[in-house]
């Protein structure tokens, strides 16, 4: 069987899968082990061990529970939520302000992590319940959580950028400077766009609705100091990175210190929330993990038949004028989003891309920059995308597929309006690293 | 026949229960390594040789081993768009269809499983690290979080087809949450 | 075609010594006038870095080019064929090594035992440290954290360093922020390209393994298959890669370097005759200790102290 058709095939069991309301990772892996048996025989059962080696064994995963739990710990304990009310005591005059406060803790957590996850589960775990407690729109909640979350990879640190240097070659510093200016322009982009559709529809994000409404003056000014605290937390988290104290990986482990400390010394440490905490965050962890190894498995399987050479000899010969081909892999790109995680994506298509773009005159790192863009909306566009289901693991039960699909919509012409603007506009990347790195 | 079939499934949950929620004790002590091995590096400037595979290993253990916990909280993802408009007797059908899928799946995992303890017990398979802690307890793991994946998606599958031929619920409540 | 083989290499898709493994593949095609037909497989395209011995072992991979010290785990002896810290860079000693002081029959047997055939070695360049601070000399590896894996970490430890355990993706951050003080790479080409110097300027003169000697593998069973006159084509091609990988990691060494140097490296003082000695005691050292991880290293370490006295 070509490669062609051996990707349709694995594309319609894929959906048929999904349609009959398969679990995500068990039904990859599934398909990739019955669809190996058959066109490879029983030998493809030992990508399995790898598969494992590449999952269960990257530290740079690692980062996933313990954000998890850090935020856990921060919602069961009620310091997240001070935070968020605290907010709303400073700017809940303003429509929609908790979601545009929400975008902004986003913001931070995406300047410690550097994976999509542990962006959205975090952002999930700590800013979903406020937004929906209060009647916001569960749509633009959910929406506001997911693009939020995947300004992971785009704030440095980011591991996607990482692997993208170092593949084709080019520096990660500038990397890291280039992708600032896109990502500013993309907070800003859904702050407005949060504050604008609730201006138009006021029912969107009711206003005093949430608990500080009720409050008296002294747990007024409690909750004020536990929504700082936590704010600080965050500060400290963000600063043990910068200040060289601990790994992007690592500093989630320093969240979850520093929560339970919080806990303690406001009195809001109970055993239950402990465990609860606990519990919830092995739960996530696990459904997290058994979609990427199933995934992982999927993908390595498609790999090892060859689709690397299909999509390297799409990009040839197609005569086309040389925006035409940077329009193209982006397209390819999204496309892939439909079968493949952010990190196969950037591994396999930075270096098949990248010599291609800069023969044709193009900057490598403005390039890389559109990439990371790219998958960022392709790891977010139904039917399959990792982002999906990192938020439908962390959406409150009754929340279904169908509703994540719509609610990241408006969310994805945002960032593909962002992308298209970088496109045309090369300056808005190049402009700060050549400034400051010459 | 009934009370079998619904004993077999109401241990089964029993146990994968009982697992799920042992291993999501390791969480606080994963986040512990971690911190730990932080506050050794900086302030004792001398950096641990274990917390690394030990931090990983017990990231393993709690995503692997509570995949059937997760199973049996409904927890995994699915695309439920077309699942949830069809009737509960179709929706059974569709289950019982994807169970086996992924039973097949754990089966294979098992097999796998099975050939590496074999291979990482000949050999003393170890972690590659300075450290070097020993393999055959992951892949022990590994088997064990396969065969609770299957033995749960078999209670399930089970209950499904019942409720399929019956038209009745086997087990009338799913047990309550914490 | 008659052996459809895949070979899974070390190195990203693009790369240039993921084109030299891809030659290898051509030549074998090439010479074997297409009797065999090898599908090149970059890292982490399907099988990891990290999986690549498992992969050729059980057969999903026909062929594999590991990176031992990822493998240490499974297959002890195969850091020491890489070659100790401290050990000789010269080509021809090592050569000797392998093929008059018997070091190729006992890691014949050695990756026999796993089901895997042995050929020819291929040496590319040795692992050097770089650091945010210059070292002015072996004194200062006092204390300084720098990432180091496996075995070269005890090394390090050894000459009072403090070695920390850390993902290749979170190298650069970790520099940057100060997390780490120095890193090793698994040669100077990787501190290139994962653009290291931006954050660590120091090159520490001193090779941390003299020479890097990787072996290339096939599977047994595969390779049972072929008849004597292929078995030799797979042979000669591999003699033509070690080849080709000594002449062009040579090149492409001084070529990282000179780019290192434009973007600021620089190199740390001479190591004084002192420093040298302390760096090959430390390293002879840990002789005894990887002889007693299995019988075929110690029989490596043997023929290392026979050569030595
Ligand atoms: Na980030
Ligand atoms: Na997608």
């Amino acid at each position: 069987m070509g490669i062609e058709l051996l990707t349709a095939v694995l594309l319609c069991c894929i959906l048929f899968a999904f349609a009959l309301g398969a679990p995500v990772g068990l039904a990859l892996g599934g398909i990739a082990m019955a669809v190996g048996y058959l066109t490879w025989g029983e030998g493809i059962f030992n990508l399995i061990p790898s598969t494992i080696d590449s999952t269960y064994f990257s530290f740079i995963l690692l980062a996933i529970p313990l954000y998890i739990y850090m935020g856990q710990l921060l919602t069961r304990s009620g310091i997240g939520d001070a935070m968020f009310n605290a907010s709303q005591m400073l700017i809940g005059r303003i429509r929609g302000s908790l979601a545009v406060s929400v975008i902004g803790v986003c913001s931070m957590l995406g300047a410690m992590v550097g994976i999509i996850g542990a962006g959205i589960m975090t952002s999930g775990s700590i800013a979903l319940k406020p937004m929906l407690e209060r009647g916001y729109d569960r749509r633009l909640a959910l929406g506001v959580i997911m693009a939020g979350g995947g300004l992971g990879i785009l704030i440095p640190p980011s591991v996607p950028m990482i692997m993208f240097a170092s593949s084709t070659q080019n520096s990660v510093g500038r990397m890291f400077i280039a992708a600032l200016i896109p990502a500013l322009i993309s907070v800003v982009s859904l702050a407005l766009y949060v504050i604008i559709s609730c201006k138009l529809k006021p029912s969107l994000a009711p206003m005093d609705t949430g608990a500080e409404a009720q409050m008296s003056p002294r747990k007024k000014f409690l909750t004020m100091r536990d929504g700082m605290f936590s704010v600080l937390l965050i500060v400290a988290v963000l600063g043990s990175i910068i200040s060289g104290i601990a790994t992007p990986t690592e500093s989630g482990a320093i969240g979850v210190v520093g929560a339970l400390i919080l806990a303690v010394v406001f009195k809001r440490f109970k055993v239950e929330m402990f465990k609860s905490a606990g519990f919830e965050t092995a739960v996530l962890i696990s459904v997290a993990m058994w979609i990427i190894f199933g995934a992982t498995l999927f993908s390595n399987y498609h790999l090892m038949m060859g689709i690397q050479g299909m999509v390297a000899s799409l990009t040839q010969d197609l005569g086309l004028p040389p925006i035409g081909v940077i329009i193209m892999m982006q397209l390819i790109m999204l496309l892939l989003g439909f079968i493949i995680d952010e990190f196969i994506i950037v591994l396999m298509c930075a270096p098949l891309f990248t010599p291609i773009a800069v023969s044709l005159g193009y900057d490598p790192i403005w390039f890389g920059i559109l990439m990371i863009l790219n998958i960022e909306i392709a790891v977010q566009t139904p039917p399959y995308g990792f982002a999906l289901f990192y938020l439908k693991g962390i959406a409150p039960p009754g929340v279904t597929m169908g509703e994540i699909y719509k609610s990241v919509i408006p969310f994805i012409c945002i960032k593909l309006a962002v992308l298209i603007l970088c496109m045309m506009l090369p300056d808005l990347v190049l402009w700060l690293p050549n400034k400051l790195m010459g | 026949m009934t009370t079998l079939l619904r004993s077999y499934c109401l241990a089964i949950e029993f146990f994968v229960r009982i697992i799920g929620r042992s291993v999501a004790w390791f969480v606080p002590i994963l986040s512990l390594v971690v911190a730990f091995e932080v506050f050794a590096r900086y302030v004792l400037n001398s950096p641990t040789i274990w917390a690394y595979d030990l931090s990983l290993f017990l990231f393993a253990y709690i995503a692997a081993l509570g995949g059937a916990y997760a199973q049996q909280k409904n927890a995994h993802i699915n695309v439920d768009i077309f699942y949830l408009k069809v009737s509960e007797r179709t929706r059974r059908f569709f289950n019982m269809l994807t169970y086996l899928l992924a039973m097949y799946f754990m089966f294979v995992l098992i097999k796998v499983g099975l050939d590496q303890l074999e291979q990482t017990i000949k050999f003393n398979y170890r972690r590659q690290s300075e450290w070097a802690p020993p393999m055959h307890h992951f892949w022990v793991m590994i088997i064990t979080a396969g065969g609770l994946m299957m033995l749960q998606l078999s209670a399930q599958w089970v209950s499904d087809c019942y409720g399929l031929i019956t038209g009745n619920d086997l087990i009338s409540q799913p047990e309550s949450d914490e | 075609a008659e052996h459809n083989w895949r070979f899974a290499n070390l190195y990203s898709r693009g790369t240039a010594f993921g084109e030299v493994y891809q030659s290898l593949a051509d030549n074998i095609e090439k010479m074997s006038d297409g009797r065999i037909s090898v599908q090149m497989m970059y890292a982490g395209e399907g099988v990891s870095t990290n999986g690549i011995f498992g992969a050729v072992k059980s057969g999903l991979i026909t062929m594999g080019a590991p990176f031992q010290p990822m493998h240490a785990g499974e297959m002890p002896a195969g850091i020491i064929e890489v070659g100790l810290p401290g050990g000789t860079d010269n080509p021809a000693e090592l050569m000797d090594l392998f093929y008059e002081k018997g070091w190729q029959a006992i890691l014949e047997e050695a990756y026999a035992e796993h089901g895997l055939v042995w050929l020819e070695p291929y040496i590319q360049p040795p692992v050097y440290i770089l650091t945010k601070e210059p070292v002015n000399s072996v004194e200062d590896f006092q204390g300084l954290k720098i990432r180091a894996p496996g075995a070269y970490g005890k090394f390090l430890r050894n000459l009072g360093a403090s070695p920390v355990n850390l993902t290749w993706g979170e190298i650069y951050t970790s520099l940057s922020t100060g997390v780490i003080d120095g890193s090793i790479g698994s040669n100077l080409i990787d501190h290139r390209d994962g653009n290291h110097v931006e954050v660590a300027k120091y090159m520490y003169r001193m090779p941390l393994a003299g020479a890097q000697v990787l072996p290339v593998i096939v599977n047994q069973s595969a390779w049972n298959k072929l008849p004597d006159d292929l078995k030799e084509i797979v042979r000669g091609a591999t003699a033509i890669h070690a080849q080709e990988q000594l002449t062009k990691s040579r090149l492409w060494e001084a070529q990282a370097i000179a780019d290192m140097e434009e973007k600021g490296m620089k190199w740390s003082p001479e190591p004084s005759e002192a420093d040298k000695a302390a760096w090959k005691a430390a390293g002879a050292n840990l002789w005894d200790e990887y002889a007693k991880e299995g019988p075929f290293s110690a029989r490596m370490i043997d023929v290392l102290k026979k050569d030595a006295m």
